[in-house]
């Protein structure tokens, strides 16, 4: 398989496991997938290559999701964000939103779930480039 | 998170939709509000009961004060994604209907007729939902009105959590009891939102078996007692002996969530009569949270 035809993917969370279960899945499924625990090195890779979706938490250390997804959606705005976070408030979802983010997920989340909303991301990115 | 809120028309499930607002404002999930009709209410006709039944009238309450409380411009919940849909009218006759559904995030209104507790249970099933939310008579019960043991058939048998809300109280304090079967990533999740949303104390109780804790034991309560520490939640942790786990669960108070694990290997299930988790429910003052 053509490696550069794969969806890519980069998981950012702050979470070792959260990472450790998402990864293997999303390759099942098919996608490049990249994780990340330190949200400066996830920013420093954005410089380097161009991913179609991130994943990402909101709450960590140092830079936090929101600015991590604001710089995601300012380098490349072509790029869906899918939130995932253990604590949302309706106030960090409309401003999300706001920012462009495609979808909002709360922890705990299935993994069928996770997938799902990759799968409408994609489709709205391809749908969003025709 | 896809949560599944089981109602009745009593008290005690304006109680436990309460709950379910205050979890889908932090967590901003599915959400299905469900009401069964009895058995004996026909399945193959339009809508199986009056709309000036009580059920129905209750369902029409639940979902308006969700969408009250959550439903304005700008929330994910906010009714102003519009579609055109294809309905069966009758056998060979479809309608097409303009249907508005949630900006962002789903709620459904969702109708089943039969036994309530297989239902819920089905519905739960088919939506792959992490928690279902039920209320239930309060203080030394746990039982609906019809029938009474909707809550011990919800919890015995759900593959996912169940919370069985008591009464509309604040919850201050979280007793999560660890045993020594499998704690999942999941389940640790369930305890931080609830933790979190409620700003309340979260303290672990280590269940030990015969006097001693075996090294196995302390290190996973001191492991789950630092990942709650880490985000910030305070914790505090002991130790109790599991054949007094009734005695210790009938000392909370109705402002404490009692939350325990009820995997296949759980140790409770294991060591105490098969009608343990219909004593513990009873027993319990407080709400209880079945983690899976």
């Amino acid at each position: 398989m053509d490696l550069d035809k794969k969806t890519q993917i980069l998981i950012l969370d702050d979470e070792p496991i959260v990472c450790k279960r998402l990864k293997p899945a999303l390759e099942k499924a098919g996608y490049g997938v990249e994780t990340f625990t330190r949200s400066l090195e996830a920013m420093h890779r954005l410089t380097e290559k161009t991913f179609d979706l991130v994943i990402t938490d909101l709450k960590m250390e140092g830079l936090d999701g929101m600015a991590f997804l604001t710089e995601v959606k300012r380098r490349t705005p072509d790029t869906e964000v899918i939130v995932i976070t253990g604590f949302a408030t309706m106030e960090t979802a409309r401003e999300s939103y706001q920012k462009g983010v495609f979808d909002f997920i709360a922890k705990p989340f299935k993994l069928g779930e996770i997938l799902d909303v990759v799968r409408k991301a994609e489709a709205n990115r391809r749908q969003s480039q025709s | 998170m896809k949560i599944l809120f089981a109602g009745d028309d009593h008290p005690y499930s304006a109680y436990a939709l309460k709950k379910v607002i205050e979890l889908a404002r932090n967590t901003l999930a599915d959400v299905t509000i469900l009401v069964v009709a009895p058995t004996s209410a026909s399945k193959d006709v339009d809508i199986p009961l009056s709309p000036n039944h009580a059920l129905i009238q209750a369902l029409h309450r639940y979902r308006q004060e969700f969408i009250h409380e959550l439903g304005e411009a700008g929330s994910p919940y906010a009714q102003e994604r519009f579609s055109y849909e294809w309905k069966m009218v009758k056998f060979g006759l479809w309608e097409e209907l303009k249907v508005c559904r949630g900006a962002r995030k789903d709620l459904k209104i969702r109708l089943r007729a039969g036994h309530p507790a297989n239902e819920i249970l089905a519905e739960a099933k088919k939506e792959g939902s992490d928690l279902i939310v039920l209320g239930c008579s309060k203080g030394s019960q746990c039982l609906w009105q019809d029938p009474a043991d909707v809550p011990q058939a919800v919890v015995g048998n759900a593959d996912c959590s169940v919370l069985l809300v008591k009464e509309d109280k604040p919850i201050k304090r979280i007793l999560a009891c660890i045993e020594d079967s499998t704690v999942s990533q999941e389940s640790l999740e369930m305890i931080n939102q609830m933790a979190t949303i409620h700003k309340a104390q979260l303290e672990l109780v280590g269940l030990t078996k015969d006097g001693a804790a075996k090294q196995v034991e302390y290190t996973r309560l001191i492991e789950v007692g630092d990942y709650y520490g880490d985000r910030g939640i305070s914790v505090k942790n002991r130790l109790a002996e599991m054949k007094e786990f009734e005695a210790v669960i009938s000392k909370e108070t109705d402002e404490d969530l009692l939350a325990f694990w009820m995997g296949k290997k759980s140790l409770l299930s294991v060591l105490f009569p098969k009608d343990w988790m219909d004593r513990f429910l009873s027993t319990c003052q407080s709400s209880v949270l079945v983690l899976r």
